[in-house]
């Protein structure tokens, strides 16, 4: 640092404590501020993070590969072959961390007392377990979960064992339909009961082996789809060309962000918020900021003209007004990240939301919110309101540069 | 009874780390009607006794009266009332606000005073043109001269008709035909209408104007002596 | 105008600059909340109106544990009458209609869904729900119909069928008998709304009963009303309607679509969170400008203080002043905020993203903002008295001035 400048430096960091109690008032001012933008950022990606992660997990996968026809027409006709050859090596590598193939059926479960109908899935446990899609061992309440693409048993949510007043080791009659349209029907005994963050899916859904399935609708090895996830849910698109190259013309491969608009424009319109939310805090801040280095600039105005007189040059008064406002923007930064971050801390462990439950799952968020800290909103922020602020600055600095010295010492 | 009466008045003030007397052992006392000056250098404590009397500032020890009543003995509440309604104050210039008239100045203390709104009007033209400022009772201060300006705040000091009016330093700002305008206004008050004059200066024309100048020095009163009056000459 | 009121005022104006930068502080909040709110208001509404009049209604009679449960047997005996006696306990119903629904296996030709099928009474139907007006191929049911359905358009394209075509279902009885029948699609129903589009199945009540040996009972009575807030009278006529030996529950809205407040609430939170941070930093600017109006003006107060003008004066004069600038805020905050809500209510609102929100929340996409006394004073009210509180202060200072003090502080 050149000696003109640390003197400035000083200099600014002086004049800030001059009034200490505005310079104050404006600092608790840019800290709230600070901390409202990163403390609704970390809500709003918690709640985001949740919503896409629950999505996900029924979807299930970030990229599915399915027939081509299958989307339009969801039936155990449109399926497709076991992976095999430049797909199955693009899915066991990089970046893809788990995936799971599954024949998936509506079928109609019937107990002795009612039925319903269900989306029926035939599953690997073991790769389903690492796709994140399967219930995990604390959410099954009673019984256990499948044992192997061979397992007969079926496992209810729990909700929907209440509607069939069926329940544990009872059987139950599934009824679907083969590709060529006849209805397949056989008993399978209830194995486990699962419970879910999101009551609707423990009614639409039911697990069973993967191969009883295939038997049952005889259709050999083939499945309903794949889904593949590489625990990354934002970056997928740079990922799923490779899969799409692999996969061939044969077969369809999509994102999450396809196959579920609302997923996707929900992610969207969060981030955009979070932006919006940003720009409001910072336009409101923004006028406080103007109106208190103006005063600091009126104030001095006799001051800066004996500055001007003495010789100092306009760019240093307007780098001494801009350092007096880095300097209250820092501290608020400091002050406002220090505490959005004590803030969160404790709220990690989830927020509970039982209150409106019935109202989160309608957005596909479970009772617990777990507010997500990022290091990018909070560097987000923190440029927002440096870069504004200094720009915001820029007029009462300019302001004082151009006072004319004669008349500022002379005024009263 | 007596206007001032002030026995064994004591002051000092920290300044830094070290203690500064204002006010040492001061007695004095101020008959109805009289003109008297406070005369001495600066930091003589002319302008402590003055902010003594007119209940503005606390003495350590000592007791004061202001028309019989004991300061020391009323509340603050009581002490802001004795202000507003017997007591007129003058100070240097630039005590009026800035933002209202003349006129305006001089009502919104009456309005403070309780004056009803018909009394009001006609009392503030009526002691405007007192101090001879009829005609100009809808400027704001800038609009003024110094001694205009002093006049309104004459004007305000004395529109409630107090017993007592203090003024410090009340021409300091002034020029001299400003100055002796305002000194033949106070004394013009102090004979027809018998207000007691305190004035607190070390302006040697204002003291020219009292029949009674009482010196300090260091917190003291080192003199104090009648004299016959010499006014300047006003053009 | 009273002296004082004209002192707070002018002195408003001593740093006209600052006082406008304040108040722009005042009227951009204002402006962004009567926005908001009325925003806000606008879609509750249309949420609450578009999702009760599509399906469920305003309440329902049903019998007491069909809602958690929804199992066949848990069944309305009479529901038609019951229907027909409500109809008239509440002649200022828009409409009460009788229904059944029971799960069951629809196959067409060539495909087979689980779905959830609805015995509707034609007649009465089209009057408790927009669904009867939603039909883009063919036509609704209508009274005498016997075998005949309306389908979603979703649930028609998976099972491959349109109008004319035949639809199976199977499905289990009241007495857990086999239920099975053939019916001719007759109608489409095509709402936008994707979860209704592929669940969708609706034939005659009588028809239904006597499918699923449902007797005379049926599983709700829907009663919609011309609007909510005559709902509670009504469950409470309907409630000492009913005979109370029969385990019937009267469910209004809010417990039929419990997700629906919920949602409501949990949205309402957040917003409020951020209308709290921008009415706090509104009241720090506020704060900030006041506190300067008063430290800059130490010596003023300081004559004033010494002419015998108590300190609570004082502060009533910062008190008014901090008052006429919220209320300059607050006027043109309100105006500006009205302007652009009334050209919005014309206009409609729409924003990247709220196709896919509107499909789910059952909202369309374009959002037409409520204008009331409640949308637009709700938020600028809330500014006004925290700017207010923003004044106490400022104003506390003046009781910490002592006159020589304060005369003594730099002009």
């Amino acid at each position: 640092m050149s000696g003109a400048l640390s003197v400035t430096a000083r200099l600014a960091w002086r004049n800030l404590w001059r009034n200490h109690r505005r310079t104050l008032v404006m600092l608790l001012a840019i800290s709230i501020g600070v901390w409202a933008m990163i403390f609704m950022s970390a809500l709003m990606r918690g709640m985001t993070d949740q919503m896409v992660r629950n999505g996900l997990h029924t979807l299930p996968g970030e990229l599915q590969i399915h027939n081509p026809a299958y989307r339009d027409d969801p039936s155990v006709a449109n399926d497709m072959a076991w992976p095999s050859g430049a797909l199955l090596d693009a899915l066991d590598g990089p970046p893809v961390v788990a995936w799971a193939a599954r024949v998936r059926v509506p079928a109609m479960i019937s107990s002795e007392r009612d039925s319903r109908g269900v989306t029926l899935l035939g599953v690997d446990p073991a790769s389903e377990r690492a796709l994140g899609s399967a219930p995990t061992d604390e959410e099954i309440t009673a019984g256990r979960f499948l044992q192997g693409p061979d397992d007969d048993g079926i496992v209810l949510g729990a909700a929907l064992a209440r509607k069939l007043d069926t329940g544990l080791g009872k059987r139950v009659v599934i009824m679907s339909q083969d590709p060529d349209n006849n209805v397949a029907d056989r008993g399978m005994r209830v194995v486990g009961l699962f419970h879910s963050r999101l009551e609707g899916t423990e009614e639409r859904y039911a697990w069973t082996g993967r191969e009883p399935l295939q038997k049952l609708l005889g259709i050999g090895t083939q499945v309903s789809e794949i889904g593949a996830t590489a625990h990354d849910y934002r970056h997928t698109d740079r990922w799923a060309p490779s899969i799409a190259a692999a996969a061939g013309s044969s077969l369809a491969v999509e994102t999450w962000g396809e196959l579920d608009p609302y997923l996707g424009s929900m992610l969207r319109v969060m981030d955009g918020f979070s932006l919006v939310f940003m720009a409001v805090i910072f336009t409101i801040l923004s006028f406080g900021l103007v109106n208190t280095l103006a005063m600091a600039v009126f104030e001095r105005v006799r001051e800066i003209g004996l500055m001007q007189a003495l010789g100092m040059q306009p760019g240093s008064i307007v780098a001494l007004v801009l350092l007096e406002s880095m300097y209250l923007l820092l501290l608020g930064l400091v002050t406002g990240n220090a505490v959005a971050w004590l803030s969160i801390r404790p709220l990690q462990s989830g927020i509970d939301l039982t209150a409106v439950a019935e109202g989160m799952e309608m957005m596909g968020v479970g009772t617990t919110l777990y507010p997500a800290l990022s290091w990018i909103d909070m560097l987000f922020s923190t440029a927002v309101v440096v870069v504004l602020g200094l720009l915001a600055s820029l007029l009462p600095a300019w302001r004082a540069a151009r006072l004319d010295p004669v008349r500022a010492i002379n005024q009263t | 009874m007596q206007a001032v009466m002030c026995r064994a008045v004591c002051r000092t003030f920290h300044q830094g780390e070290s203690l500064v007397t204002g006010l040492d052992h001061v007695d004095l006392d101020i008959a109805p009607g009289e003109f008297v000056c406070l005369s001495g250098p600066s930091g003589s404590g002319k302008t402590t006794l003055l902010n003594a009397i007119g209940a503005l500032d606390t003495p350590d020890s000592g007791e004061i009266s202001v028309g019989g009543q004991r300061l020391d003995q009323m509340s603050k509440t009581q002490l802001a009332q004795l202000r507003l309604h017997r007591i007129g104050f003058v100070f240097q210039a630039y005590n009026l606000v800035p933002v209202l008239t003349a006129r305006e100045n001089v009502e919104f203390v009456m309005q403070v005073q309780g004056v009803p709104n018909a009394e009001r009007r006609k009392v503030v033209d009526e002691v405007l043109a007192a101090v001879g400022l009829a005609g100009l009772e809808d400027r704001r201060p800038t609009q003024l001269s110094g001694g205009q300006q002093q006049r309104v705040a004459v004007a305000r000091a004395i529109a409630s008709k107090p017993d007592l009016v203090l003024a410090d330093e009340p021409t300091a700002n002034l020029d001299s035909q400003s100055a002796a305008q305002l000194m033949a206004l106070f004394e013009e008050l102090n004979s027809e209408r018998g207000v007691t004059f305190v004035i607190a200066t070390h302006d040697t024309r204002v003291m020219g104007y009292a029949r009674r100048v009482v010196r300090l020095l260091d917190g003291r009163i080192v003199a104090d002596e009648a004299q016959e009056p010499h006014r300047m000459a006003v053009e | 105008m009273n002296l004082t009121w004209r002192l707070a005022w002018r002195n408003l104006w001593r740093h006209a600059r600052r006082t406008w930068l304040t108040v722009g502080a005042i009227v951009f909040c204002n402006v962004l909340l009567v926005f908001l709110i009325s925003l806000q208001l606008g879609s509750y509404q249309m949420m609450i109106d578009n999702s009760l009049a599509l399906f469920s209604g305003h309440l329902q009679v049903q019998q007491r544990d069909y809602q958690e449960q929804q199992r066949i047997r848990d069944s309305v005996p009479a529901v038609a009458g019951l229907a027909q006696t409500l109809r008239g306990k509440l002649p200022d119903a828009r409409g009460v209609a009788a229904r059944a629904q029971a799960f069951a296996l629809a196959s067409s030709e060539q495909r087979s869904f689980g779905i959830q099928l609805t015995g509707v009474q034609p007649q009465y139907e089209p009057e408790v729900s927009t669904l009867p007006g939603l039909v883009s191929a063919g036509r609704y049911l209508k009274p005498g119909d016997t075998d005949a359905i309306v389908v979603g358009a979703v649930l028609a394209r998976n099972l491959k069928i349109g109008v004319g075509d035949e639809l199976t279902f199977i499905g289990s009885g009241r007495d857990g008998s086999i239920a099975a029948g053939i019916a001719k699609v007759v109608g489409i129903l095509k709402t936008g709304v994707a979860d209704v589009d592929r669940g969708v199945a609706q034939l005659p009540l009588g028809w239904f009963q006597q499918a699923f040996a449902m007797g005379d009972a049926g599983h709700e009575v829907v009663v919609r009303m011309h609007n909510l807030d005559e709902v509670p009278a009504a469950v409470a006529t309907v409630r000492a309607t009913l005979p109370a030996d029969e385990k019937l529950a009267v469910l209004d809205w809010n417990q039929l679509q419990p997700g629906l407040r919920q949602a409501i609430l949990s949205d309402m939170t957040s917003g409020w969170f951020m209308y709290g941070v921008l009415i706090v930093l509104v009241a720090f600017s506020v704060l900030n400008t006041q506190l300067m109006s008063v430290l800059e003006r130490t010596h003023e107060f300081g004559v004033m203080l010494a002419l015998g003008l108590a300190p609570g004066r004082l502060a009533r004069l910062v008190a008014m002043e901090t008052l006429l600038l919220s209320a300059l805020g607050l006027a043109i905050g309100l105006v500006l905020g009205a302007l652009l809500v009334a050209y919005l209510g014309v206009a409609g609102f729409t924003y990247p993203g709220m196709d896919e929100m509107a499909a789910r929340f059952n909202i369309p996409a374009r959002i037409y903002p409520q204008i009331s006394f409640l949308s637009l004073s709700w938020g600028p009210a809330t500014v006004f008295v925290f700017c207010l509180l923003a004044s106490i202060y400022p104003a506390l200072q003046l009781y910490r001035l002592t006159p020589v003090a304060a005369m003594r502080a730099a002009q």
